[in-house]
């Protein structure tokens, strides 16, 4: 299976490790994913000040992935909603269709809606399956608390993303199961991290992260495993331009789900760009790889099957 | 030719290019794009400018860092691999067209200085010399074409042309078609071969004829009296002779293929003007195309031939890490005068898109920069333009792709983060400040205090436009529904779900104070058709678009939705306030 990878602007230049984990853990199973230099911003930037400015772009890029005759593989919840909505607006609103169109033709390009778009979590879970990836396991960990911060672009509004459960998501939960880790139940799992106000109302920004990095904290956790791009720049980027003005404050490190997974699969933890994520050191990663161990699932299955046997 | 004339226009042409690198090298050190608030940038001289940036230079020369220089002399300027690595179409143009000119220039036109000297035996009617200057005058004109296919089919993909971009390819393609021509004129003139003969052989009536013959035969010689068809013979002891008293200097005119073919072409247009006058007529073309070509140069993007290679150089050595202010400044010209417009950073901008849509040009990267050598030079003062100027610094994803596929090297983010911020403190309110383009600029924490400045400035012009609760004195009527966009707020039943789910409000004390109205409140004032209140309140910039409310909602109300639809509407209205 090939994807058309689609990035968005942040990753590429600032969470490349994103990528290339993502990259890593989807080769394992066989799933391709092509980079298409082609693809432009998704639009979501632009949708505090117009709504078709925030549609066309992705608009266009549905139509490169058509033209390609891929789907499109998303990694950022963003890029996700915004590519999703557009899709959802131009079934509703075939004059609106119509009308963007017109912009892509400039170009020869056409947008008919047979490009899919799916998220990378989706495709683990569907196309690749928890007992798939458990049995290729090497690793897992075991008693690794973290918070994981599902971000509200992938689960709301449930009628655009199709993600999952909005109120009690599974997906995410079941695959970070997979790895040994516990998730804890914390208060920010399904909320705002503050992105979308970063630079609009500083303040309530800071206020809405530091919120989610203590009540993670609080909860147990020692890593936090923001599945949104805008996530992971507000937890391992602001939250040090924050560490920076108030050094006492402890760090709750960063680790993306591909790296989790990745570690348990295997995978080199330079290849993953663990060391990539600015809020983890030494002694953090020392901690990582000392709850590494032979996966336990296994094992059981083993115990059942040798009993079943006896 | 008439050396005297030649002596004087090339004088003239020299002396206005040296004149023209002085003026643009001065630039390099007197201008500069920064926010005028920065306390931490003082003035600088253009002394001190030249000073910071010789110690820099040295600094390189004596470091490690001199591996770096070397391997980009190679790798960027010689090879050229940035344009390589985009669009090989581009790559195989530019470098025709650099390495046949640059071949040209030294071989052929500075002739007496360089090949004359390298080359003993030099002389321009010989081989391989007649046969190169046709070969790298071809290379020339493929790259032209090449050039001028690319202008046209990347159109679409917004490349941009100016007349200026015109000018330049046709410059080139003229110096070289008319240096052909001249060479092709030469070529068939029964004038120019009688002074050969006449200046370096020797013969009687007899070999003179049988030597014509072979000249138009084999030279493609235009002879006034001689009548074809020759004989075998009369060839034949005419190519003896060609081998007694010509060859030595001249070798066949077919090894000056292109120009040989030509000058089958302009063969009439000598035979109506004269050999001789079509002979002077291309040589002013010649001269005067290429001449003017050099005065030109300095003032046009042409100077990215000097420009490009230090922008490179700079860009390989220090990685874009600069932090002498001096330093930076110097950057910023060097690079604004390193662009050829191209377009590759358009071609490949993220927000190419929002070009579309918010049809300005200076969202795309290369149009920005043609306009920015004008604000650096503080020349730009119309309003409208600057306000759009504003608006394309803004509207812009930060994903950094132009500043890595620029074919210069050009630090463009560098440049577009200082010209933003100067624009921001200096101008007026920004409306597109309110959205997520700012998140990017906030993580980066570059020019942050100028950052909160202008963004004051645009809050305040929201709170002097629009109607707040806090400012009504009489009751609240019931008014007309306009029109808008999302009438799911009519299914709102006031159980205030949205507004005890918000996590903005339970960041408050005094939420009402804070927010202006609350969730629920702003589906109120919709519901009696005051959308004026509601675009009024601060709740909708506050909003996280965590679309909690939304998905809490018991009656399906899409607040947060329509909350996007309230923000575009106010926007709108400013700019249309502002514009009128």
């Amino acid at each position: 299976m090939k994807y058309a990878f689609f990035q968005g602007c942040n990753i590429p230049i600032r969470i490349q490790q994103y990528a290339t984990s993502t990259e890593a853990v989807l080769n394992k199973f066989g799933i391709e994913l092509q980079v298409v230099p082609d693809f432009n911003c998704c639009g979501y930037p632009a949708r505090n000040v117009d709504e078709k400015a925030y549609l066309l772009p992705s608009v266009r890029n549905m139509a490169i992935a058509e033209k390609m005759n891929l789907d499109i593989l998303v990694i950022c919840n963003c890029c996700f909603a915004s590519l999703q909505k557009a899709k959802n607006a131009l079934t509703k609103d075939s004059p609106l269709k119509d009308e963007l169109n017109g912009y892509l033709a400039k170009e020869g390009l056409q947008y008919n809606g047979t490009a899919q778009i799916k998220h990378y979590l989706t495709v683990l879970y569907e196309e690749v399956g928890t007992e798939n990836i458990k049995s290729q396991l090497v690793n897992q960990f075991n008693a690794l608390n973290i918070s994981v911060i599902h971000g509200c672009h992938i689960l709301r509004p449930r009628e655009i993303t199709t993600f999952d459960d909005s109120f009690v998501p599974k997906i995410t939960e079941e695959l970070l199961q997979v790895t040994g880790v516990t998730s804890l139940d914390w208060r920010g799992k399904l909320e705002c991290c503050g992105a979308a106000l970063a630079g609009i109302n500083p303040e309530l920004s800071e206020k809405l992260l530091h919120e989610k990095i203590t009540g993670a904290q609080t909860a147990g956790a020692e890593f936090i495993t923001p599945i949104c791009s805008y996530c992971h720049l507000q937890f391992d980027t602001a939250q040090k331009n924050m560490a920076d003005v108030n050094p006492s404050a402890k760090l709750l490190p960063v680790l993306l789900y591909p790296q989790l997974l990745g570690l348990c699969l295997g995978i080199d933890e330079q290849k993953l760009g663990v060391r990539q994520n600015s809020t983890i050191n030494a002694a953090d990663i020392a901690r990582i790889h000392s709850l590494l161990g032979p996966p336990v699932a296994d094992k059981k299955k083993k115990k059942r099957k040798s009993a079943a046997a006896a | 030719m008439n050396f005297n004339i030649l002596n004087v226009l090339t004088g003239i042409a020299v002396v206005v290019c040296l004149v023209g690198l002085v003026f643009r090298l001065s630039i390099w050190f007197t201008q500069g794009i920064r926010p005028a608030s920065a306390p931490s940038l003082p003035t600088l001289s253009a002394g001190g400018r030249i000073v910071a940036a010789l110690q820099g230079a040295l600094q390189v020369l004596f470091s490690s860092r001199i591996v770096l220089f070397c391997k980009s002399v190679f790798v960027d300027l010689v090879f050229q691999k940035r344009i390589f690595d985009k669009s090989f179409l581009r790559w195989t143009a530019h470098s025709l067209i650099f390495f046949g000119f640059i071949l040209l220039f030294f071989m052929h036109a500075l002739d007496s200085l360089v090949s004359a000297s390298l080359f003993s035996n030099y002389q321009p009617t010989l081989n391989p010399f007649l046969f190169l200057r046709n070969l790298f005058g071809v290379m020339v004109l493929v790259g032209v074409g090449l050039a001028v296919y690319r202008r046209l089919s990347m159109k679409a993909q917004r490349l941009k042309t100016y007349a200026s971009d015109w000018t330049a390819l046709f410059f080139v393609g003229v110096i070289i078609f008319s240096g052909m021509l001249l060479e092709g004129a030469k070529i068939s003139s029964f004038t120019v071969y009688q002074n050969m003969v006449d200046e370096y052989a020797s013969v009687d009536e007899e070999e003179a004829k049988a030597l014509e013959a072979f000249w138009v035969e084999e030279n493609g010689v235009v002879s006034p009296h001689a009548v074809q068809p020759f004989s075998a013979e009369l060839i034949a002891r005419g190519r003896e002779i060609n081998g007694d008293s010509c060859i030595e200097c001249h070798a066949s005119n077919r090894a000056a293929f292109a120009s040989f073919t030509i000058a089958k072409i302009s063969r009439p247009f000598s035979a109506m003007v004269g050999d001789a006058a079509a002979v002077t007529i291309f040589w002013y073309l010649h001269i005067l195309a290429s001449l003017s070509f050099l005065a030109w140069l300095p003032f046009s993007k042409m100077f990215h031939i000097l420009a490009a290679p230090v922008s490179l150089i700079i860009k390989s050595v220090t990685g874009d890490e600069i932090n002498e202010p001096a330093n930076i400044l110097n950057r910023q010209m060097i690079g604004l005068s390193a662009c050829t417009h191209c377009g590759t950073c358009s071609i490949e901008c993220s927000s190419s898109m929002f070009y579309e849509t918010f049809k300005n040009d200076f969202i795309l990267p290369s149009e920005k920069v043609q306009y920015l050598k004008r604000f650096a030079a503080n020349k730009e003062h119309d309003p409208g333009i600057v306000k759009r100027m504003q608006q394309g610094l803004y509207v812009c994803t930060s994903c950094d792709r132009c500043t890595t596929v620029c074919p210069s090297g050009i630090n463009l983010k560098e440049l577009f983060v200082s010209a933003r911020y100067s624009l921001l403190t200096a101008g007026t309110p920004e409306t597109t400040m309110l959205s997520h383009f700012s998140f990017p600029l906030a993580l980066a924490q570059n020019f942050v205090d100028d950052h909160l400045k202008a963004l004051k400035k645009v809050t305040e012009l929201f709170k002097k436009n629009f109607q707040h609760l806090s400012d009504l004195t009489s009751p609240i009527t019931l008014g007309r529904p306009s029109p808008f966009g999302n009438n799911s707020y009519k299914g709102c039943f006031s159980c205030q779900r949205c507004t005890n789910i918000c996590p903005v409000v339970r960041s408050y004390d005094n939420p009402v104070e804070a927010l202006g109205l609350l969730p629920h409140q702003i589906m109120f004032s919709l519901g009696i058709g005051n959308v004026e209140l509601a675009m009024g309140s601060q709740m909708i910039w506050s909003c996280s678009t965590c679309y909690l409310c939304q998905e809490h909602c018991p009656n399906q109300v899409e607040l947060c939705d329509i909350f996007y639809n309230l923000k575009n509407s106010a926007i709108n209205k400013i700019e249309a306030g502002a514009s009128s």
